[in-house]
């Protein structure tokens, strides 16, 4: 090589060693700006946040008062007037106090389903049997009474939120109720499986069942498969559901039959027990 | 009656809540030495004998405080902190009375001091029911402070 070749290789070399420095500039101000840009986008997004917590807030307390007082003043009218209202009077009262209740319902269910969203899960080891068991108890102190035969036994301990797999449980567990009371003998199987590194859960029922085709409507929220006269309710549970599972990256499903009862199923990741805390 | 025993101080800025939950603790017989107060400010003032009940016998304490906490100018949680910084009325329970469960400030009014958090039900039967229990809770069988 002669003394040419080495000055151009240098002045390659320095062509090279200049140009990767503009990028690394460039690339320095691209990411300070791209990191302002995600700070911006954190700051909206707890804006937001804010904002909806406010907005929930406003709403559970803003719309129940006014219902408090439609609901109180009926019955009051019913009370203290009794004698100028006539049965129809008092039907009509009655009517008016049932959608306040119902709007109540409505209004709690709500804010359930989007507290869902901002909630952080903490797993912890669940004994399924005794937490149904404890569902089972509330559910027979709140609702009127029900003869449904609930089986189940030595199902598989799940690793999850507990507050939130027993809202799951309950929830699941008081639609079964709901949908097989009108049978002479409801009964409700729960099992659990371990499979394909799931752990899956189902509740049937042998109650009103429903159309498969339907599937797609179940689980969304306000989506209901019966009106209000057959089967009260309001139309979030399922979509209740279906977030938490989801929040536990786990899946929700359904298998049933108009008339010939339904079973509901949901899985877990099957994850290593032993390195989580136990939740009894 | 300022200066006769007040066994219930309801502190509530909403009409409606108040008849309702007087007309409760009426039909229940617990309403006799009831003082509804409208805002967080009145409250201290008759509490602390300030303002408008200037001269009213301050050791004459009520046996419970019922507290709404979104009241405007004067809000619950002010109410509360005073009641439980002062040395004559820390000791009178305080029951704060809420619309919604979502309430951010259960924590923060428990931290305060507040004896029980209760969240009033929409439905008046449940509402009416909460409303006399804990009246005769604290009213009959509470213990108070000598």
């Amino acid at each position: 090589m002669d003394k040419k070749d080495d000055s151009d290789d240098l002045l390659v070399a320095n062509r090279a060693i200049i140009f990767q420095n503009e990028e690394k500039v460039k690339r320095a101000a691209e990411l300070v700006a791209s990191n302002k840009e995600v700070d911006e986008l954190e700051k909206r997004v707890k804006e937001r946040t804010e904002d909806l917590e406010a907005f929930s807030y406003s709403v559970s307390h803003d719309l129940r008062t006014p219902l408090r007082a439609i609901s109180g003043y009926a019955k009051i009218l019913g009370e203290d007037y009794s004698t100028v209202l006539d049965s129809e009077g008092q039907r009509l009262l009655g009517e008016v106090r049932n959608n306040a209740k119902k709007m109540g319902v409505l209004i709690d269910d709500l804010l359930t389903f989007s507290r869902l969203g901002r909630k952080a899960i903490t797993k912890s080891r669940v004994d399924v049997n005794k937490l149904i068991v404890t569902v089972l108890a509330d559910i027979d102190r709140g609702t009127a009474a029900h003869n449904a035969e609930i089986v189940f036994s030595d199902l598989l301990p799940a690793v999850a939120d507990y507050n939130l797999l027993r809202q799951v449980i309950a929830n699941l567990l008081s639609n079964a109720i709901k949908y097989s009371s009108k049978k002479e003998e409801p009964r409700i199987v729960i099992e659990s499986e371990r499979k394909n590194g799931e752990l899956i859960y189902s509740f049937s029922d042998n109650g009103a069942g429903f159309d498969m085709q339907f599937i797609d409507k179940m689980f969304g929220v306000f989506q209901r498969l019966h009106s209000d006269d057959e089967f009260s309710g309001t139309g979030v549970g399922l979509a209740i559901v279906q977030r938490i599972i989801h929040k536990h990256d786990g899946r929700v499903w359904a298998q049933g039959k108009e008339e010939q009862g339904a079973t509901f199923f949901f899985s877990l990741p099957d994850i290593d027990k032993n390195s989580i805390v136990d939740n009894q | 009656m300022e200066n006769n025993a007040v066994e219930i101080l309801l502190i509530e800025d909403n009409m409606n809540d108040a008849e309702l939950a007087i007309r409760a603790l009426r039909k229940a017989n617990l309403s006799n030495n009831l003082i509804h107060l409208k805002n967080g400010a009145e409250a201290l003032e008759f509490l602390f004998g300030t303002g408008k009940f200037e001269g009213r016998d301050i050791n004459n304490r009520p046996k419970l405080i019922l507290l709404d906490l979104k009241m405007p100018k004067v809000d619950g949680l002010e109410v509360l902190a005073q009641i439980k910084a002062n040395e004559r009325t820390k000791t009178i329970p305080v029951v704060v009375l809420t619309s919604s469960k979502e309430h951010p400030d259960i924590s923060r009014a428990y931290l305060l001091g507040a004896n029980s958090y209760l969240v009033k039900p929409v439905e008046f039967d449940e509402f009416a029911k909460t409303i006399t229990e804990l009246g005769f809770y604290w009213l009959l069988k509470n213990q108070p402070h000598v």
